[in-house]
């Protein structure tokens, strides 16, 4: 049994005597992971008075929903990727 | 089905990610302003698609979305879609310098029901398929000509399609908001079914917004003729039972302020298919090895498996009065599908009740792993075997060019034409005998108008 031997895999992670320890890393790594980049992102912004023109319609994420969609619909048709700037699936066998 | 569509779910879900990253902005547009005006409770957003490709397919599509504010905190969202489609589509056979017959099953009616219809849509020529022993049923077939040296094309394709979604989104805090919602999509062969579920909490003084969703989709199709056997000889014979196909569909992104002009999104999506993938209506030419004449047609057959992952940047610039979009995708999934996509936009802010924006759009993509042009006679049939174009390796352009008349902050008229042209190697090396003659890939070029309206009460 390969995956039982300590030698080939010494450091197997799912070994219960290592979970505690493996998964306090992994939750420490990834918390860490996030607090450096919201810690990144907060470098970047505006300040509230200053968002006069982020609050312009032409400025928003998916202004134009329909326009978006109707893109995507002839897209999709077309051709053979889909998704990213929304669901990669929805409603037919085109592709 | 073959263009029809979907993206009722995906309206939905567009609109929801759009309103968390929305809702955070105006949060600080509000505190810019001395007296900001109360925000309307219903933004009424329509439009109608004029779709029409040269010499191939036309379709037209109304669609209207109803944003109804229920409370300070959660909003409802309604929409309705339908569209019409009707004209020739590509068949996936190769071109002849003989005429070649095409027959595929139109309809099924009682045994010994007179037949008075002679020709199918399309102009095709309606045949009586002799019914097995012991039948209660027979079918009708239509018989298609294509000419010498013609790519063979399905002049008898119509679609007709209604779509809903209903949604709702609720702001749990000042900061957290959820948002639910569901899809349906009929055709006259097709049916889909899908649910979606997604979150966004803000950071960052509302400066940073981060999204998850999640959407399950269940499709039905069951085409005309029913649903063949891949890899078999085309024929107006009535085909197998209804099939399904099953997607989950997961999206996470982040929305940044960049600083008071910039904002950019990045996402990433992953989407997991299992059921029917194949088209039903393709098919597949056999070519003898010397002469490359098509010597049988086959049903196309896809994997029963796709998984797709995209990356998505989106970045919007606010100059002096104009704005300037700028979005990049990087796709692929294990059909070896790899895509890249740029979309560029140009607000030209003429006055404030006028702007004129410009687009362009290049989109380059390989070819699936089991796309061929055509099988030769002889050679071991492979697993999996489609000629459909739209998995083949291409690039295409959009131009195009956009008139808004803002009246308001959320009343707008607005038109759009684009022009769409699509390139791929019709030519391809190794070609065999007659074929080298052919264009095995037909340049698709289609225009679009769009006239939008939105309005607000």
């Amino acid at each position: 049994m390969k995956n039982n031997c300590r030698l080939c895999w010494p450091r197997r992670p799912t070994e219960r005597a290592d979970r505690p320890v493996a998964v306090g890393m992994h939750r420490l790594l990834g918390g860490l992971f996030i607090g450096i980049a919201l810690a990144g992102c907060s470098a970047f912004g505006a300040k509230p008075w200053d968002h006069d023109l982020l609050a312009e319609r032409a400025m928003q994420v998916g202004a134009y929903p329909i326009e978006g969609s109707m893109d995507d619909h002839i897209y999709f048709s077309k051709e053979a990727s889909s998704g990213g700037r929304s669901f990669a699936g929805g409603g037919c066998g085109c592709n | 089905m073959q263009l029809a569509s979907k993206h009722a779910a995906n309206a939905g879900v567009r609109q929801a990610l759009a309103a968390a990253a929305a809702g955070l902005l105006a949060s600080g547009h509000a505190k810019a302003q001395e007296a900001p005006d109360p925000p309307p409770s219903t933004i009424v957003d329509s439009a109608v698609l004029v779709y029409h490709e040269v010499n191939r397919v036309q379709a037209i599509e109304p669609e209207v979305n109803v944003s109804q504010k229920i409370s300070e905190d959660s909003t409802l969202n309604l929409g309705i879609v339908a569209d019409s489609l009707t004209g020739p589509t590509p068949l996936g056979a190769v071109p002849s310098t003989f005429p070649q017959t095409y027959v595929r099953p139109y309809k099924v009616i009682p045994l010994g029901t007179p037949v008075t219809v002679t020709t199918a849509s399309g102009g095709s020529t309606v045949v009586i398929v002799p019914p097995p022993t012991g039948a209660k049923s027979q079918t009708l077939a239509a018989s298609t000509i294509v000419p010498p040296n013609t790519y063979p094309l399905d002049h008898g394709f119509y679609d007709r399609r209604v779509a809903g979604h209903l949604g709702w989104e609720q702001a749990i805090t000042s900061n957290f908001k959820i948002d639910g919602g569901i899809a349906y999509s009929k055709e006259h062969d097709y049916r889909s079914e899908s649910a979606n579920l997604g979150i966004s909490q803000d950071f960052n003084g509302h400066n940073t917004t981060l999204s998850a969703a999640v959407n399950y989709e269940s499709d039905l199709s069951f085409p005309i003729g029913g649903t063949p056997t891949p890899l078999t000889i085309m024929n107006g014979n009535w085909k197998g039972p209804d099939t399904t196909l099953h997607e989950i569909d997961a999206l996470v992104g982040v929305t940044q302020v960049m600083n008071r002009r910039w904002l950019a999104t990045l996402s990433y999506s992953f989407a997991d298919d299992h059921g029917y993938e194949n088209d039903p209506y393709k098919i597949i030419s056999i070519v003898d090895p010397i002469s490359g004449q098509p010597v049988e047609q086959l049903y196309e057959n896809r994997p029963t498996f796709r998984r797709k992952q995209s990356i998505f940047l989106d970045n919007k610039v606010h100059l002096t009065s104009d704005v300037v979009s700028l979005s990049l995708r990087a796709y692929k999934d294990d059909w070896g599908i790899k895509s890249l996509t740029a979309d560029l936009r140009y607000r030209w802010q003429i006055d404030k009740q006028f702007y004129v924006e410009p687009h362009l759009r290049y989109y380059t993509q390989g070819a699936a792993d089991f796309f061929r042009y055509y099988l030769v006679s002889g050679v071991a049939l492979p697993q999996y075997a489609s000629a459909d174009t739209r998995l083949a390796k291409f690039h295409a352009q959009t131009y195009g060019v956009k008139f808004g008349m803002p009246f308001s902050e959320n009343t707008e008229l607005n038109l759009r034409v684009e022009y769409y042209d699509q390139q791929g190697n019709g030519s391809p090396a190794g070609a065999i005998g007659q074929l080298q003659q052919q264009n095995l890939f037909p340049d698709l070029k289609a225009y679009t108008l769009l006239l939008g309206y939105t309005f607000a009460f």
